[in-house]
């Protein structure tokens, strides 16, 4: 693992869990990039199809592994995104939250996937 | 030692992940993680040792889930680790009897692994306790209490048997030393109250204006001292047995307590008003022969019956035959044992002077004679020198040995003479003899 200075995420939090195991966090990363789109996408979704307990349920998974993978500005990003789709406030804000943590997310994953020699 | 079982419940793949990533760090940790609250549930046959538990499950709330889990096994720790921050549904569960509540913070590894070894140390401490337990069992299984097989003993076992199916009070009579409290702790461990209390009180051991505090227990305040509440002896054995020794020195006053007690399965704590229900099993022992004490009105007829029960009458080791030898190659095999020494054996003429002996103190008295026996011993055997009895009741001794009328005559008088001080007149008076007789054998040289 190779972890680039520029990067948009920290493993700190992981590797406490983990160990400092390559091969594990190496499985840790693979499952993350498996596991994570679908999420994001069903947050995607559910804000599009206006389904807010589906959209805070979505968010209130993703939150503790945004904060293992220590993603900059992403976890008080999911909160918010969390505690709006309680109050059922799906508006131009929440949109534009979705947004921003669509793009770090995107760009979390390439990181990733370079760092790791992840496909 | 077994491995410890750990169900995660988890639906965030990852977390959950990682979560069996971590605790599977400790070799002893046997992780398995469910994804919903149903996997969970048809799993717990698996005996989870602990389950850390998320809230918002797919299928179920985590609330569900547990009470599900605490309905069927009340004594799995259920640890809820949930990204819910809200203060309510943490104490809502909390009150619902969960262990632990963790938010999926920074803290939650230290927590993690702090709560699993507090649990650890529980589940280990819960299965040293139910192991003695067991061994207790077994110690007091009564064939390994009550050694002996001369026809009296063989009754005694019979009677034992039938009261530990049952819970008839016991009330058991016999000599100083014949193991009356033995034969209360084997009816009790081999009970179905085993795993619960077995609590001894001696009534005559402890002070008249002090028994009833020590049998039902007091209120703060409810007599000078009595500076915080106390919980009496049959709150103690609550499920399980209560023994109460030497019932026959028990006062009237207080045995119309105990009557009322046994007959209403509920007392009052002194200085209290609040009535409290009891559930235990009664046992009394005596040396006394209680239904002579009823006879002279020093003891309440109605609790007589009340506490007569299954009556157990253990036999004075001097009418047990053999008994006495196989006691006491018992007693010696123990004592070496427990002193890490070689083996002894005990004489022919050793076990001859034993079988002469009447033993006012029974088989305690035996014991505390063939240990001294195996500390004074050079070589593996104890001989009849290392027997030594030191009775004080000399009379009762001296109708063991075979003599003809004169030397008994003779050994009377010594005794008595030596009892009252050497006063002729006294003693020619309790032995309703003249007390020229007296000074005749004096003046022969006799005594």
């Amino acid at each position: 693992m190779s972890q680039s200075n520029h990067s948009n995420y920290c493993l700190d939090k992981l590797i406490g869990f983990v160990g400092d195991d390559p091969e594990a966090i190496k499985n840790m990363v693979n499952l993350f990039l498996n596991t994570t789109p679908s999420l994001l996408n069903a947050i995607i979704l559910s804000f599009k199809e206006g389904s807010s307990e589906t959209l805070a349920k979505s968010a209130h998974t993703l939150k503790p592994t945004l904060d293992v993978f220590g993603i900059r500005d992403t976890y008080d990003l999911i909160r918010n995104i969390e505690q709006k789709a309680k109050r059922s406030e799906l508006d131009e804000t929440m949109d534009k939250q979705i947004k921003q943590l669509t793009t770090t997310l995107e760009l979390v994953f390439q990181e990733l996937k370079i760092d790791f020699q992840l496909s | 030692m077994d491995a410890f079982k750990i169900f995660i419940v988890e639906d965030d793949v990852f977390y959950g992940e990682m979560l069996r990533h971590y605790l599977a760090l400790n070799p002893d940790n046997e992780v398995h993680l469910f994804k919903t609250g149903e996997e969970c549930l048809k799993n717990l046959y698996r005996a989870p040792a602990m389950i850390s538990l998320d809230y918002s499950l797919p299928d179920m709330s985590g609330l569900d889930v547990m009470r599900q889990i605490k309905k069927e096994h009340s004594d799995i720790p259920v640890v809820i680790v949930s990204g819910q921050e809200d203060i309510s549904t943490a104490v809502a569960l909390l009150r619902e009897g969960a262990y632990d509540y963790f938010v999926k913070d920074d803290d939650v590894k230290e927590r993690l692994w702090n709560v699993l070894k507090k649990i650890r140390e529980n589940v280990q401490l819960r299965s040293e306790i139910s192991y003695l337990k067991e061994e207790i069992g077994r110690k007091y299984e009564f064939r390994n209490v009550i050694k002996g097989n001369s026809p009296t003993i063989k009754q005694i076992f019979g009677l034992i048997e039938k009261s530990i199916k049952t819970n008839i009070s016991v009330s058991i009579t016999g000599e100083t030393g014949t193991g009356k409290e033995l034969v209360a702790k084997a009816i009790h461990y081999n009970s179905k109250r085993a795993k619960k209390p077995f609590v001894a009180i001696n009534v005559s051991a402890v002070p008249r204006d002090l028994i009833e505090s020590e049998m039902f227990g007091h209120e703060k305040g409810a007599f000078t001292g009595a500076v915080t509440r106390k919980i009496g002896k049959f709150e103690q054995a609550s499920g399980g047995t209560i023994f109460l020794d030497e019932i026959g020195e028990m006062d009237l006053n207080m045995q119309a307590k105990l009557l009322r007690v046994i007959q209403e399965r509920e007392l009052t704590r002194v200085g209290g008003n609040e009535l409290i229900n009891i559930d235990v099993r009664l046992i009394v022992a005596t040396n006394r022969n209680l239904a002579d004490e009823v006879q002279k009105g020093n003891f309440r007829e109605d609790l007589y019956y009340r506490l007569l029960g299954l009556p157990i009458e253990l036999p004075p080791l001097r009418y047990r035959g053999n008994d006495i030898i196989l006691l006491a190659k018992y007693f010696v095999d123990e004592f070496c044992k427990e002193n890490k020494m070689k083996k002894l054996s005990i004489t022919e003429s050793a076990q001859q002077k034993l079988m002469g002996y009447h033993f006012p103190g029974n088989v305690r008295e035996l014991r505390a004679i063939i240990e001294l026996a195996a500390v004074l011993t050079d070589t593996e055997q104890i001989d009849e020198s290392h027997i030594s009895f030191n009775s004080a009741d000399a009379a009762g001794n001296l109708l063991m040995e075979e003599s003809s009328l004169a030397e008994y005559t003779r050994k009377i008088i010594s005794y008595y003479l030596q009892k009252y001080n050497n006063n002729v007149l006294l003693v020619a008076k309790k032995l309703e003899i003249g007390k020229s007789t007296i000074y005749r054998m004096i003046k022969e040289k006799q005594i």
